[in-house]
């Protein structure tokens, strides 16, 4: 039997909802040190985290993080490792894990791009933009474009953060340029990128649009 | 740790004077004024209030926004009004939030007629939706494990079930996953919910989201009645409640009791009631024929039996566990001694003396279950709660989490507590008593090891409240322990000493004991624990057994020479539920043992108290009582022993234990009573010393040292249950990286252990925490358990036959 | 009028404890440390100096608020900044992070904290990377660390990345968080003040809050009193964004006249556009209109609440009449929906009702009744959930519902039109979840 059941074609689908447990698992408890092996690199990250806190517990953020950066995203192997490392059950940071938005639980590719499409973005053609990048990634395994809210820039809007790295406004003819950029491994949009845009309050008032 | 005190307080709640306990919190409150608040995600015993359903909003004058009355504290002169048109509105509007994305299936639910959800829609709701969008539709129900199915699509989100395995059990396998609106109850990666007290969210689930997969669909709230009772599977004694339908049991579910359960059930508890109603459990007598066991009537098995004991002539081994009750063990040793003329009895595993259980049974020595929770330090000494008393683990980490009581853990094998513990160590496998005896040392300051001392200096540095929950077997040294910690006559502090089987208190108390009658009186001639009959029928002294509720190999340690006793016995009289190996191969007539859903008697808890087990169901088959075929054994041997209800059994046991003097039925009642708070309990015999203390046990040779342990699910009751087969389990030796790598082996490869020539399969589990030298096996297994071994010191090479992990 | 925060903001290398000290970075801690601490929280108090970050609760107070006692008090600087619409902190934090730790050195000594935490959204890569190297700078220089300056004063700082989550704003999620939890908000009492951070009294305040701390030290808090208006003391950083021709952020004292904010610093909307909406501070406050009345009103705290709004964190979105206001209020009930943690019940099934209900506005299958269900629904959410993230949508969604309602009948009508034209194609599927989506 599949577990896919839509009575609905509209009704909301939430990954994880239909999955019942696979009974031949072992219940999932805190991984045994023994048997879970950690890469080294890895685990002296976690464990530098965990220093950082009054309560180990606090790492789990930066612990997923530097799974995430050394596994591409947050496998249930990363997960496991970092359970192993900080002494948790792997449930509990996948509860973590999927709670927050920069978490992929699912695998992704190398180039995260996330671009912004709440309301400051989105009046000035996010919405459009967004559609345009995702179009010119599709197919790229390397990329992944989703639609984010808002990313505290609305200076630049439309923005998307690359990597990380802010860059906006993006005009719509910019695209194909700022997805090279990426494949190529190049610093996207450099001369859109929001670290070298002076602080509107220092510009003079001279009337001229620099949105 | 002194308890709180409790001061009354008037409030005012929909214009009536309220008296309450301060600080009560306002949900609990208004019940002393018959005032009903909704609640959905409000549980106590999950821990501080959440406040996440909404259910409970009420108006208090002088705060403007409504307030959840789950999590606010009743004040002197507060004003609470909960029917005002601001309260209903919000209210409907919370029940209409909540139903918006519920299927509405309670046709279909398991939970109709027994459900919050629709008691609070009917009660508070608006009766009316304007939700007109398509709602979600899941697939349903879902296996959450074997034992639990869940209905996502009726689930409200009150994060009970979550938080239960967050901050009761703590085995954090049960989380809520994404967030917001696309939030759902899950497991990491698929993994099944399987922990040991996991079906307790089934009773926390306040709609039909989580059900019991054995209980589904069996029958409506209205076709059933409840019976209370006590489960006897293991010393916790947890009391419970069964439902009923048809004289069967359905379900269990926890009795609340806060001085015994806190409320919860373990899983073997909640789901072996499967056991009670199998085709393979013994309903008739059996008596050996050419070979084979047979039904016959009861007469006829009576006076084989008497003729086999008589025949014995005082060469009778007998011994007691399981869920023997009181007035079961009592007429048993009575029919031993003066019937048969027989001193040989015994309940325990590893022979503790009666001046040892005089010591450590003292009642100015006892802790209470609940001083667990407010001690200032508790002292886990060479037992492992979750397997021996499982009840106790929740309960010794609720203290530890909520009122930051210090745990300390000593133990050979890790522990599941050691997660809590402020300090575990560890010692070699058997070295409980002697460890014991270097924290004697260290508590009266004489020489001692390091971790005797840090274990002793966190006890003492954490405050005089000192709880020590403790494997009977450590024996002397807890005395001397707690006496050296001056815990004697202190409330709530004291020992919780965890027998051997789930009575094995009440079973000591009457009169059970080689060297002990009734009340822990000498007797003229002590006669031999178990380990010593074993070797006696071996070599022929002993020619007849006498097993209630006990199947040797099973149950006790060294096998080998139990084979042998069993094998050369001219006679075994078994009163068993099930044809274990030893009833099965050995037994000559079997007598059948009522379920504890059937039984009448009474069991005295590790800390006391008197519990009543009470038939819910009638007997089943040709069942008959306990204290009735021993009353017409007795009888059939020469011995009147005047009982002809289970009250009469009761009033004969409380006649011969002076500490029990005048107990009935009606003191015990359905919450039980701790003799020790009754006034016969000065009639304690005073103690007599102390044997010698162990001597630090020295490693013997090279090779591995076994350590053993019996894990929650190796019991018939769950070999029998179907719901609970999974859980059977299977051995394998535990042993440290080092000592594999040393060896060559891996994780899940198949190895022989061996020592002196016997052998066990076993599938190696590598684990961090044992010690290097260390290696543990499992008792009470159907194959390869660990009393197959005769000696200490084992050897372990890859086994030739397969490879395969098992 | 004389910058305080954004003084030479854009000065190369203001982001090194070099240039920054050359600017006389780190003398307001120097003067803070030897005064008594009450003298320190004395002129906080005076300097009337309310939150930033959203609720514009004054400062002064909620330091005094802490017991006195031997447990260990922590401070927590908000800059999560997910408030659609907000980006001011950001620009501190890149660009003169030292001052911000300067006043958490400064606050926390006022406090008593040893231990403080930046918690910055997840998103600020190179904003947490700037505060990690200036942190590095200042424990170098010994500005942070075991007995500052030869003081009695000690303190740990440390950054904590967040991971993506809104509700990490808001202060006890953003605690839950920090211990390493999902980020749901707690229950209130115990506020943070009492029993916070690992249950230990907790001082948290925006990132701009505590970067004008230094000011109050240099200037006197009577004297910081005296910009600005009553009850709306001092500068103000505002952000402002969507239909204007200069977006970016401002320092203005507060009591400017909001048109001379949106027309005069922002430069307006597109020539031939008018205001047709705009949201005072953030996504979350109610919307005021382009009408002249509300133009003009003087943009602080005070004036802001009395016109039925809120200044929150200063962020000012407007809106010209090129956009239908479903759109907007779609586009708000989406974020907000996204964005409940779905801890209590109003929230998580509010949001999600009301997105579905103005869905089905945008796809041409209400009618106007299904306005009042919103307002209803919107009305059934506010005052009734556990943190105000539930709010933050109803007050903003309503009052679009409020004051645009015959906009709202008209685009029923017209998208109803054109569905029925439509509706021999195919429906569109709704969004998925975001954030479930790979
Ligand atoms: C849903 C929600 C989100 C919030 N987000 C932020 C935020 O991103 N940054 C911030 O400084 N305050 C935010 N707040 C306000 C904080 O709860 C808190 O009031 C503030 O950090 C206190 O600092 P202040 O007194 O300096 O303003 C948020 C509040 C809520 C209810
Ligand atoms: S499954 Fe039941 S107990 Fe768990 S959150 Fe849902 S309604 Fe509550
Ligand atoms: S019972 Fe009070 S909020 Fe759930």
């Amino acid at each position: 039997m599949s577990n896919e059941v839509r009575r609905f074609s509209h009704g909301s689908r939430v990954p994880g909802w239909d999955d019942a447990v696979d009974l031949t698992k072992e219940p999932a408890s805190v991984p045994d040190p023994a048997t879970t092996p950690v890469p080294d690199e890895l685990r002296a990250e976690i464990e530098a985290a965990m220093a950082k806190y009054p309560d180990r517990r606090s790492a789990a953020l930066p612990a997923l993080a530097a799974a995430q950066r050394h596994h591409g995203w947050c496998s249930p192997e990363a997960i496991e490792q970092v359970a192993c490392v900080m002494r948790l059950t792997p449930a509990y940071l996948t509860a973590v894990a999927t709670f927050y938005d920069m978490f992929d639980t699912q695998p992704v590719g190398r180039h995260r791009v996330y671009v912004c499409t709440n309301i400051s973005c989105s009046l000035r053609g996010a919405d459009e933009l967004c559609e345009r990048i995702e179009q010119a990634a599709a197919g790229d395994p390397d990329i992944s474009v989703r639609h984010f809210e808002c990313l505290g820039a609305c200076d630049i809007a439309p923005m998307a953060s690359v990597d990380g790295v802010y860059v906006g406004p993006i005009e719509l003819d910019e695209v194909d340029e700022l997805i090279d950029d990426i494949r190529n491994g190049r610093p996207p949009l450099p001369r859109k990128q929001l670290r070298l845009r002076p602080t509107a309050d220092s510009l003079p008032l001279d009337g001229k649009d620099n949105g | 740790m002194p308890r709180p005190e409790i001061k009354m307080i008037t409030f005012s709640i929909d214009g009536r004077e309220v008296q309450a306990p301060e600080n009560t919190m306002l949900v609990d409150a208004a019940k002393y004024g018959d005032v009903e608040i909704p609640v959905f995600c409000y549980e106590p015993k999950l821990g501080q209030p959440v406040g996440a359903c909404r259910m409970c909003l009420v108006e208090i004058e002088g705060i403007p926004k409504l307030q959840t009355a789950c999590s606010t504290p009743v004040k002197d002169g507060m004003v609470v009004h909960t029917q005002t048109q601001r309260v209903h509105e919000a209210q409907e509007a919370v029940v209409e939030f909540l139903l918006l994305n519920h299927p509405l299936d309670c046709p279909v639910c398991d939970k109709g007629g027994e459900c919050p959800l629709q008691d609070i829609s009917f009660g508070w709701g608006g009766g009316r939706s304007r939700f007109v969008e398509p709602k979600r539709h899941f697939q349903k129900p879902l296996e959450l494990s074997p034992l639990i199915a869940i209905d996502r699509e009726r689930c409200i989100l009150c994060y009970r079930c979550v938080r239960y395995s967050q901050e009761v059990s703590e085995d954090y396998q049960l989380v809520l996953q994404e967030r917001g609106a696309a939030s759902y109850v899950a497991t990491f990666d698929g993994h099944p919910y399987v922990a040991p007290f996991s079906g307790n969210i089934v009773e926390l689930c306040p709609v039909g989201a989580l059900t019991s997969k054995p209980y589904r669909f069996r029958a409506r709230p209205w076709d059933i009645e409840g019976a209370g009772t006590v489960c006897t599977m293991c010393p916790g004694q947890c009391n419970v409640t069964l439902t009923v339908r048809d004289d069967r049991v359905l379900r269990v579910l926890a009795r609340d009791h806060e001085e015994v359960d806190d409320g919860w059930l373990c899983d073997r508890g909640r789901f072996a009631y499967q056991s009670f109603h199998v085709d393979e459990r013994i309903t008739s007598p059996l008596v050996r024929v050419d070979g084979e066991l047979r039904p016959v009537p009861w007469d006829h098995a009576l006076d084989v039996a008497a003729d086999a004991l008589k025949r014995a002539g005082g060469a009778v081994g007998a011994l007691a566990g399981g869920g023997t009750t009181n007035e079961e063990g009592f007429l048993l040793q009575r029919i031993a001694r003066e019937a048969l003329g027989s001193p040989h009895l015994d309940s325990q595993r590893a022979p503790v003396d009666r001046r040892s259980l005089l010591a450590i049974g003292d009642p100015g020595l006892q802790a209470t279950v609940p001083d667990i929770e407010y001690a200032h330090a508790v002292l886990v000494l060479d037992t492992e709660p979750v397997d021996e008393m499982a009840i106790l683990d929740l309960r010794i980490r609720k203290g530890v989490r909520r009122r930051r009581v210090r745990l300390a853990v000593a133990s050979a094998r890790p522990s599941a507590l050691d997660g809590n513990a402020a300090l575990s160590v560890r010692f070699a496998p058997g070295g409980g008593p002697a460890f014991a005896a270097e924290l004697v040392a260290a508590a009266r300051g004489e020489a001692a090891s390091d971790d005797a001392r840090a274990v002793v200096d966190l006890l003492r540095g954490a405050g005089e409240d000192v709880v020590i929950v403790a494997s009977e077997r450590v024996g002397a040294a807890l005395a001397a322990l707690a006496d050296a910690l001056g815990l004697r006559d202190r409330d709530g502090a004291g020992l919780i000493v965890v027998p051997s089987s789930a009575n094995g208190r009440g079973l000591r108390e009457v009169g059970v004991l080689p060297d002990a009658g009734p009340g822990l009186a000498p007797v003229a001639r002590p006669g031999l624990h178990a380990a010593e009959m074993a070797r006696a029928g071996a070599e022929g002294e002993l020619t007849a057994f006498w097993l209630h509720g006990v199947d040797p190999l099973r149950d006790l340690p060294y096998r080998e020479r139990w084979e042998q006793a069993l094998d050369r016995a001219t006679d075994v009289i078994a009163h068993a539920a099930f044809l274990t190996e030893g009833i099965r191969e050995h037994a000559t007539v079997v007598f059948p043992v009522e379920a504890y859903a059937e039984k009448d008697g009474t069991l005295t808890h590790p800390d006391g108290r008197l519990q009543r087990v009470r038939p819910g169901i009638g007997l089943q088959g040709r069942n008959r009582y306990g204290w009735q075929v021993l009353a017409d054994l007795g009888r059939r041997l020469g011995l009147e022993l005047r009982v002809l209800t289970a009250g009469m059994a009761l009033a004969e046991v409380a006649a011969a234990v002076p500490f029990y003097a005048g107990l009935t039925q009606d003191e015990i009642g359905g919450r039980g009573i701790r003799w020790q708070e009754r006034e016969a309990a000065s009639a304690y015999p005073r103690p007599e010393g102390l044997p010698d203390l162990a001597a630090p046990t020295v490693r013997e040779g090279a090779g591995l040292r076994l350590g053993t342990f019996r894990s929650i699910w190796a019991s018939p009751e769950v070999e029998h249950s179907p719901a609970l087969r999974f859980l059977v389990p299977r051995q394998r030796v535990e042993m440290a990286p080092a000592d594999a790598d040393r060896l060559g082996l891996g994780d899940g490869q198949r190895v022989v252990v061996s020592a002196n020539g016997s052998r066990v399969e076993a599938t190696v589990t590598l684990r961090h925490a044992v010690p290097a030298g260390s290696v543990f096996l499992q008792d009470g297994l159907v194959r390869d358990a660990a009393n197959t071994l005769t000696g200490s010191v084992v050897e372990i090479r890859p086994a030739v036959t397969s490879e395969v992990a098992g | 009028m004389e910058k305080l925060l954004f003084k030479d903001i854009d000065e190369p290398g203001l982001n090194t404890i070099d240039v920054y000290r050359r600017r006389g970075g780190y003398e307001r801690l120097r003067k803070a440390l030897a005064m008594p601490r009450e003298a320190v929280l004395n002129e906080l108090l005076a300097s009337g100096l309310r939150g930033r970050g959203g609720a514009g609760f004054a400062m002064g107070k909620k330091v005094s608020f802490l017991p006195k006692g031997a447990m260990d008090v922590y401070l927590c600087c908000n800059a999560d900044e997910s408030e659609p619409g907000t980006f001011k902190d950001r620009e501190i934090m890149q660009k003169n992070p030292h001052l911000l730790i300067e006043g958490i050195i400064i606050a926390a000594y006022a406090a008593g904290a040893n231990k403080a935490f930046i918690y910055i959204r997840g998103e600020y890569v190179l904003q947490a990377d700037i505060l990690d190297a200036a942190i590095a700078e200042a424990y170098a220089a010994g500005f942070l660390g075991e007995n500052i300056l030869g003081s009695d004063h000690s303190l740990s700082l440390v950054v904590h990345r967040g991971a993506g989550a809104y509700i990490c704003g808001e202060e006890t999620a953003l605690l839950d968080s920090l211990e390493g939890k999902r980020g749901n908000p707690r229950l209130k009492p115990p506020f943070p003040a009492n029993q916070g951070l690992y249950q230990g009294p907790t001082l948290i305040n925006n990132v701009e809050t505590l970067s004008t701390v230094p000011f109050i030290i240099e200037m006197g808090g009577e004297e910081y009193a005296k910009l600005g208006v009553e009850n709306s003391t001092g500068t103000k950083l505002v952000s402002i964004s969507g239909h204007v021709k200069r977006p970016g952020n401002y320092e203005i004292e507060l009591g400017m006249r909001s048109r001379d904010i949106i027309y005069g610093l922002a430069g307006g909307p597109p020539d031939g556009r008018k205001v047709k909406l705009w949201f005072p501070g953030g996504s979350s406050s109610p919307v005021l209109t382009g009408s002249d009345e509300d133009l003009d009103l003087p943009y602080d705290f005070d004036t802001m609440a009395k016109a039925g709004t809120m200044l929150g964190s200063g962020a000012i979105i407007v809106v010209d009449d090129s956009t239908s206001v479903v759109e907007v209020a779609y586009k708000t009930a989406y974020f907000y929906r996204h964005e409940s943690c779905g801890k209590c019940t109003p929230c998580r099934e509010g949001t999600n009702w009301t997105l579905k209900m103005l869905d089905r506005i945008r796809k041409g299958e209400a009618t106007p009744m299904d306005l009042d269900i919103i307002a209803s629904v919107c009305e059934n959410i506010m005052g009734h959930c556990l943190c105000v993230l539930g709010d933050a949508m109803a007050m903003p969604v309503s009052s679009m519902v409020k004051k645009f309602r015959a906009e709202f009948e008209e685009e029923i009508e017209r998208r109803r039109q054109e569905a029925d034209l439509a509706s021999a194609m195919p429906e569109p599927e709704l969004p998925l979840i975001q954030g479930a989506v790979a």
